[in-house]
């Protein structure tokens, strides 16, 4: 059914007496022949070949000839394919294909005029055809697409309405509308050119343009496979934000992204770049089997490349050759050996000093200079420390250490307390449940609390817990905290909620006096992100300790020495205040409990303990860590030391990182694998080559192996017929809706045809003389068949009911991160002076990532103006989009994707209706529309204004002051909905409600207005 | 026209039809793409109690007394060589007995593990298949392989493939819902929204997940201050609103709109009415073991069958922490006490009520687990061999079909691959899998790869 609808418009389309190959008798055969009778020889028939005019034409073993060029009635395709019998007629029964009378005929007429074949136009070099004369056409654009039309008997459209023509030129540049100011200047100037060139060179368009390219690079914040982590990219996306910006010129683009780190004059920014090699997704999931692994990266990389500038479905040929195209199991393989080199493991760690492999650190000047400086003092207290070490005896301090150490005393809180809500339970002898994870399940226990201190109740995203102590008389020397995982507890189950635990300050009073500390230590063997222990006593509350990585212990120890001895008389009382004031919301501690230390030099405990006590040293001391941190000649040099990596941590997390290529000095062999199968050892090995059929990659003398950058050069060659015509195609798409050729992602005999063949060859040539990306869109935007109206007449829509010929513009529902831009922009909460950065998270429904593990997955919303970023800047969730993206056809970016889908589903209005996202725009554009002052009628004038472009008409007022009336009326009868809807969302309020009932109900229109169809519509 | 084929309509001109053609394909009266089916269906819609990490076929389905035998000896190598691997990559294979007792259930002495006397006690209306087999040893790809024939991201679950073929019978639920629950007793395997992605499919045909916490379905509620009167209200206006341009524009695309506008609004007044197990006697809630709001196995099987009666085309449960590469002795009785008897009581529930005839009920994993032990109690991920159960929807009663060798490794007789029971589940819904494709990067793509046989043997 779906062939027929395409087979009869190309009939449509061809109204030519003569039969041509391409046009009319390959689509048939690609669809119902080559299966058999194609090159794939695993699957070939007969030994009959019908993609080739040499195969066609000879003889069977029975001397009968498939084809004879002028002689219909003596081939015998043309018997078989008009037979009567079952058993003779072709394509078999079995195939559940058949063949109209007219396509039967097409085949028959196509030999009889000889049976030309022609060789696929896509893989025809790009020659640059003549511009037809078209009176009227001002651009070559426009001369193209009218000289079809004139064929076709239809005529352009006039330009689109001045508000039509400037709202779309801003969405498909920017993904943003107009505001009314810029509506104004338009009516008043009418100057089109100066809009486009002020748009293009705005951040905004890089906003806009980069989203398809990160689609098709598959750009995510997270790993993919398994347990899918976050990894470093998000430089990636600025690198591609910055380049588009710049207008980098495509051929330089293709260069640094394949092969940045082998340019001859590599930068920060090209090895920035080449972690485009590093987009696939990547697992860590115990078991895996890194052959097994290695080859899905690899094929990976092989059907995005040939995706993105090929237009060749080459991942097809992974298990066999290519049933339709000239592509062989071979050249798969031969593609995947360009990225052999690329330095990888097939389990990619996601956590630990080796998480996600190679990495590019990128600090700015003063922080490369301050890293510089702590690595050379590092490296000499290092050897300060190591020289003292040598006129010590381990073994000798080890024995007084044991003798004069005593253990940690576990307190009991007298009272605990909480500053923002959260209940804190402290345990005595009474029992507590224990769900804990070990030896890979997860088992329960209850035991007597001892101490254990427990938060429950309200989870705010920041807290503050005071716990007193009556400790009784002695003198002490640490506080000990020690943080108890739970298994129910999510993320890193420490903490009560986001991906992370992190204690901003410890401090420690006794009558209001602060108990000075001296040093900080903990258990935790690396400070990952940053937190290290001395955080929590540097007096600042943007750092902290805590634990960002799920790991398996069950018990974290933080260790705080008193610069001075605590003396305690019976009743002192000794008050400990535990912060917990990161941007990370509810990284609050859940489980903890309290200890003391009576002798100095008690160590962090490792192990956890129910016990009245914890063992001040461990059981075994190994390593010199211990020695180093208790004995008085190493004690200053070790804390030094410390405090110095502490430093380094922090600086280190401050500073971004990126996944990055590192070309391998021995790349990996590559074998041909017998369908796929990573287990076969036997294939052929092979060599870094392009499809054969597409030539070969002249090596100079004394290089024997092709490289990426040989492969980049390649693509990006004058010669080659395929990149700029698959870039200009998808441009294309862009600005009108579909492709010149609907099958973005293949141009091979399965694809469509283009609908202007000379226009797609023109545009792919005139692309070709500078790779001028900005230039290309300019051109495309600046055409009058671009400017066209979207309105169809009654005759276009018989004619030309999909609108391929474009008489006239199309009309589309704009991208994911557009939906949510706009809508953002309308009401005034988009953050959007800022470009690039990390990503940020908005609002997400609690409990989407629940079904995530490794770790348990929570949610931190971010703060501020990170929660009114534009769309391109969300974290990508592999496996869990955000909802909002997911439900407007957000592709997941766990595979190259060339032609986002445009769906219309009862799940988008759920989210435009409800989403907290949508609702909170409603709700401050509300508040500005009544705060702007004016009667209901002129606040949906500029509702209007600033949604849609245009004045509302007295129809629309009408229906929106009916639901303002409703809703005054249902407000004033209920304040407290009023209230509720005006608090919805983290943005502060844009007006003092002075009549809240009038607020709300402004709100209920701004809604409205926001959920209409045209808000959220290129025209 | 009806909502469902707007959606449909607006989805498919964007990608790659004649508008015209659907038009007619549309004028023709189908609700699914394949119409008329291509034969007479057994099974009208499907339930897929998925245990998700793989449940141990050797202490569920799949007695072994030899293996018992062999506890503790080296496994033979003639069973291993050149055998894919997970978790015991280099490490020594030592067979590993069955940690429980069997026994003989219905009119075939079908042998059950002890552990499942519920499941036991419906052998004469299921079938067991004990020679399943798969291609990928990792959560994340079986999964995939399992939901959707390939692992490449961007292809259709088999939820999405049948309610695209089938359509949906219910106006104001989706045609595919997916459910989740966990338990005790193993590692919780992380599952991707993938394995309920329509992929290339149009996004209608996507899996909805109904969520036991928060809202049951995502933006579900009315914002804060917003009465259901008052979302009418609005939703009526943006309609209004939106017809007021359909007048001057005349673009279908927007019809579309209104339409999805009041199915948004029918699915806010009938889910809640779905999860409301308040109406359930407690007689229905005790056979389940179900507590309302719980969100337990037992629940979801519950609400299943709910589902089901609301004509929902594809439900899907997701039970998880299967994991078993440790605790195998202590961890099964956990889990057989969750899936135990509310699989029997859905299987008995829809029988009672004339649904079991033409709802095809399915349980299993992404895999099965090795006969040689892990870590002394454990057992690793395991391809070659593992057991399905299915009942209902024109599968046999009463049968067990195929085996594995006599130490559980690999099914040896009549092997069930994946595709092959992609292909028999598509033929009890009267769709031929080698004619239900679609055209994705210019391959007739269907559920079934390039494989897959209808197993006759499992037919009734």
């Amino acid at each position: 059914m779906h062939r027929l609808a395409l087979a009869t418009l190309v009939s449509s389309l061809s109204c030519f007496a003569a039969v041509s190959f391409n046009r009319d008798i390959k689509p048939i055969m690609a669809d119902t022949c080559f299966r058999c009778h194609g090159p794939d020889r695993s699957s070939r028939m007969a030994n009959l070949r019908l993609d080739l005019r040499e195969e066609a034409t000879k003889p069977n073993r029975r001397g009968a000839i498939p084809i004879v060029p002028g002689d219909p009635d003596k081939s015998l395709i043309i018997q078989r394919i008009f037979a009567d019998k079952p058993g003779l007629l072709m394509p078999p029964v079995s195939a559940h294909k058949t063949l109209s009378a007219e396509q039967k005929q097409k085949i028959r007429q196509w030999i009889a005029e000889g049976a030309n074949y022609e060789g696929h136009w896509a893989y025809q070099r790009v020659a640059e055809p003549e511009v037809p004369k078209v009176a009227g056409a001002r651009t070559p654009i426009d001369a193209f697409v009218r000289s079809t039309l004139a064929a076709k008997g239809l005529t352009a459209s006039p330009e689109a309405d001045a508000r039509t023509l400037l709202r779309r030129v801003y969405l498909d540049l920017t993904g943003l509308a107009p505001t009314p100011e810029d509506v104004d200047a338009f009516l008043k100037d009418r100057n089109y050119e100066k809009v486009v060139d002020r748009l293009l060179a705005s951040d905004r368009y890089a906003e806009r343009q980069a989203v398809p390219w990160l689609d098709a690079v598959r750009y995510a914040d997270t790993c993919g496979f398994h347990s899918d982590n976050a990894f470093p990219a998000w430089p990636y996306r600025d690198y591609v934000l910055k380049s588009i910006k710049a207008n980098k010129p495509f051929d330089q683009f293709t260069r640094e992204q394949l092969a940045g780190d082998l340019l001859p004059n590599a930068t920060d920014e090209t090895r920035v770049a080449s972690a485009f090699n590093r987009m696939a997704r990547t697992s860590a999931e115990g078991g895996l089997q890194p052959a097994e692994y290695l080859a899905k990266y690899g094929a990976d990389r092989v059907r995005t490349v040939a995706g993105i500038w090929m237009g060749a479905t080459l991942g097809c040929a992974e298990c066999h050759d290519h049933k339709f195209d000239p592509l062989l199991q071979k050249d798969f393989y031969a593609m995947k050996a360009f990225f052999a080199d690329v330095k990888e493991t097939g389990l990619v760690p996601d956590q630990g000093p080796q998480a996600w492999g190679e990495q590019l650190a990128l600090p700015s000047p003063a922080q490369k200079a301050r890293w510089d400086k702590l690595v050379a003092e590092i490296a000499a207290a290092e050897a300060a420390l190591a020289e003292k070490r040598k006129s010590v005896s381990a073994s000798d301090w080890e024995k007084s250490l044991r003798a004069a150490v005593k253990d940690w005393v576990v307190q009991v809180p007298v009272a605990v307390a909480s500053k923002n809500g959260a209940v804190l339970k402290a345990y005595s002898t009474e029992p507590v449940l224990s769900v804990y994870e070990t030896g890979g399940s997860v088992v329960s226990d209850t035991k007597p609390g001892n101490g254990l201190i427990v938060a429950e109740g309200p989870n705010p995203d920041n807290e503050t817990y005071t716990v007193t102590l009556k400790p009784g008389a002695g003198t002490w020397h640490s506080l000990g905290f020690e943080v108890t995982s739970d298994d129910r507890l999510p993320g890193v189950r420490l903490a009560r909620g986001s991906d992370r635990l992190v204690v901003t300050e410890i401090e420690v009073a006794v009558n209001g006096q602060k108990v000075a500390p001296a040093a900080a230590r903990s258990s935790i063997p690396y400070w990952d992100q940053g937190l290290t222990p001395w955080n929590v006593i540097d007096g600042k509350p943007g750092t902290g300790w805590g634990v960002a990585t799920y790991r398996t212990q069950r018990a974290n120890f933080l260790a705080i020495d008193f610069a001075k001895p605590l003396v305690t008389a019976t009743g002192t009382q000794v008050v400990v205040t535990i912060r917990h004031d990161s941007r990370y919301r509810r990284a609050v501690t859940g489980r903890f409990r309290l200890a003391l230390a009576p002798t100095p030099n008690a160590q962090p405990a490792s192990e956890r303990s129910g016990l009245m006590t914890i063992p001040a040293l461990p059981a075994k001391i190994e390593g010199t860590t211990v020695l180093d941190m208790t004995h008085p000649e190493l004690a200053p040099l070790a804390l030094r030391l410390s405090r110095l990596e502490s430093e380094r941590a922090n600086l280190r997390a401050q500073i971004p990182h990126v996944v990055t290529t590192v070309a391998a000095a021995e790349p990996m062999v590559t074998r041909v694998l017998g369908r796929g199968n990573f287990m076969d050892e036997s294939g052929e090995i092979v060599d870094p080559a392009v499809p054969e059929f597409l030539g070969k990659i002249p090596l100079p003398a004394g290089q024997k192996r092709a490289t990426r950058l040989d492969l980049a050069n390649w693509l990006v060659s004058r010669d080659n017929p395929l990149t700029a015509r698959v870039f200009v195609n998808r441009v294309w798409r862009q600005f009108f809706g579909n492709g010149l050729t609907r099958t973005l992602e293949d141009f091979g005999s399965q694809g469509e045809l283009p609908t202007h063949p000379e226009l797609l060859d023109w545009l792919a040539a005139d692309f070709m003389k500078d790779w001028d990306m900005k230039r290309l869109v300019r051109q495309i935007v600046l055409s009058d068949v671009y400017k066209q109206s979207s309105v169809a007449t009654p005759e276009m829509m018989e004619k030309d009911p999909d609108n391929r010929l474009l008489a006239r513009q199309s009309r589309h529902r704009v991208e994911s991160e557009a939906v949510r831009d706009v809508v953002l922009q309308v009401s005034g909460l988009l953050a959007a002076n800022k470009f690039g950065g990390p990503s940020v998270k908005p609002y997400q429904p609690e409990g989407y990532l629940a079904a995530l593990n490794f770790p348990k997955r929570d949610y931190s919303e971010s703060h501020g103006e990170d929660l009114y970023r534009r769309g391109v800047y969300t974290f990508w969730q592999r496996t869990f989009l955000h909802p909002e993206m997911t439900a407007f056809d957000g592709p997941s970016r766990e595979e190259c994707t060339l032609n986002r889908s445009t769906s219309n589903t009862p799940i988008q209005s759920l989210v435009l209706l409800n989403d907290p996202t949508f609702v909170e725009a409603a709700r401050v554009f509300g508040e500005r529309l009544a705060a702007a002052g004016g009667d209901i009628g002129k606040r949906i004038d500029a509702a209007f204004a600033r949604a849609v472009a245009r004045p509302a008409t007295a129809k629309e007022k009408e229906l929106l002051t009916g639901l303002y009336q409703s809703e005054l009326a249902r407000f004033r009868k209920s304040p407290s909905d009023a209230k509720a809807l005006l608090s919805v969302g983290e943005a502060p309020h844009a007006v003092v409600a002075k009549d809240a009932a009038d607020v709300a109900a402004t709100v209920s229109v701004a809604r409205a207005v926001l959920n209409l169809h045209e808000v959220i519509t290129r025209n | 026209m009806d909502i469902g084929r707007r959606a449909f309509l607006s989805r498919t001109a964007a990608a790659g039809f004649g508008f015209t053609a659907l038009q007619s394909l549309l004028r023709a009266g189908t609700s699914g793409v394949v119409s008329p089916l291509h034969f007479a269906p057994k099974a009208k819609r499907v339930i897929f109690l998925y245990q998700a990490g793989g449940p141990s076929h050797l202490e569920t389905f799949d007695h072994k007394p030899k293996l018992r035998e062999m506890h503790s000896k080296a496994m033979p190598e003639s069973f291993t060589k050149g055998q894919q691997i997970a978790q015991l990559q280099g490490k020594p294979l030592i067979c590993f007995g069955p940690q429980f007792g069997f026994k003989r259930f219905g009119r075939n002495e079908a042998e059950v593990c002890e552990l499942f006397p519920h499941i036991g006690g419906i052998m004469d209306k299921v079938t067991v298949v004990k020679s399943m087999w798969t291609e990928q040893i990792n959560h994340d790809t079986a999964h995939a392989i399992m939901n959707a024939g390939n692992i490449l991201p961007g292809r259709p679950s088999m939820g999405s493939w049948v309610t695209y073929g089938l359509g949906a019978e219910s106006s104001n639920l989706p045609g595919f819902v997916v459910l989740m629950s966990s338990g005790r007793g193993g590692q919780m395997q992380p599952i991707a929204a993938r394995q309920w992605s329509a992929g290339f499919l149009p996004g209608k045909f996507q899996g909805v997940k109904l969520n036991s916490n928060g809202d049951p379905v995502l933006y579900i509620k009315n914002p804060k201050g917003v009465t259901t009167e008052a979302q009418k209200k609005t939703i009526d206006t943006v309609n209004a609103l939106n017809q007021t341009q359909y007048e001057h524009l005349r673009d279908p695309e927007i019809q579309t709109r209104i339409a999805q506008y009041e199915l948004a609004f029918a699915m806010q007044a009938s889910v809640p009415d779905l999860v409301d197990m308040s109406k359930e006697p407690q007689s229905a809630l005790d056979a389940y073991g179900a507590v309302p709001g719980d969100g337990s196995f037992a629940s979801n099987c519950l609400l299943a069958r709910r589902l089901a009666e609301r004509g929902v085309r594809f439900i899907q449960l997701y039970h998880r922490d299967w994991d078993h590469h440790a605790g195998i002795p202590q961890n099964m009785p956990l889990k057989a006490e969750e899936v135990d008897r509310p699989t029997a009581a859905l299987i008995n529930d829809l029988e009672q009520r004339g649904m079991l005839d033409d709802t095809l009920v399915i349980w299993g994993g992404e895999f099965g687990r090795t006969p040689m032990s892990q870590g002394g109690n454990g057992r690793d991920h395991h391809i070659k061999g593992f057991s399905f159960l299915l009942a209902g929807g024109g599968v046999k009663r009463g049968l067990v079909y195929g085996a594995t060798d006599e130490l559980g490794y690999a099914a040896v007789e009549n092997p069930v691959s994946v595709h092959d029971f992609h292909a028999t589940m598509l033929h009890l819904l009267g769709i031929d899998h080698l004619r239900f494709t679609r055209k994705f990067q210019g391959l007739d793509a269907r559920l079934t790869n390039v494989s897959g046989e209808v197993v006759k043997g499992l037919l009734a």
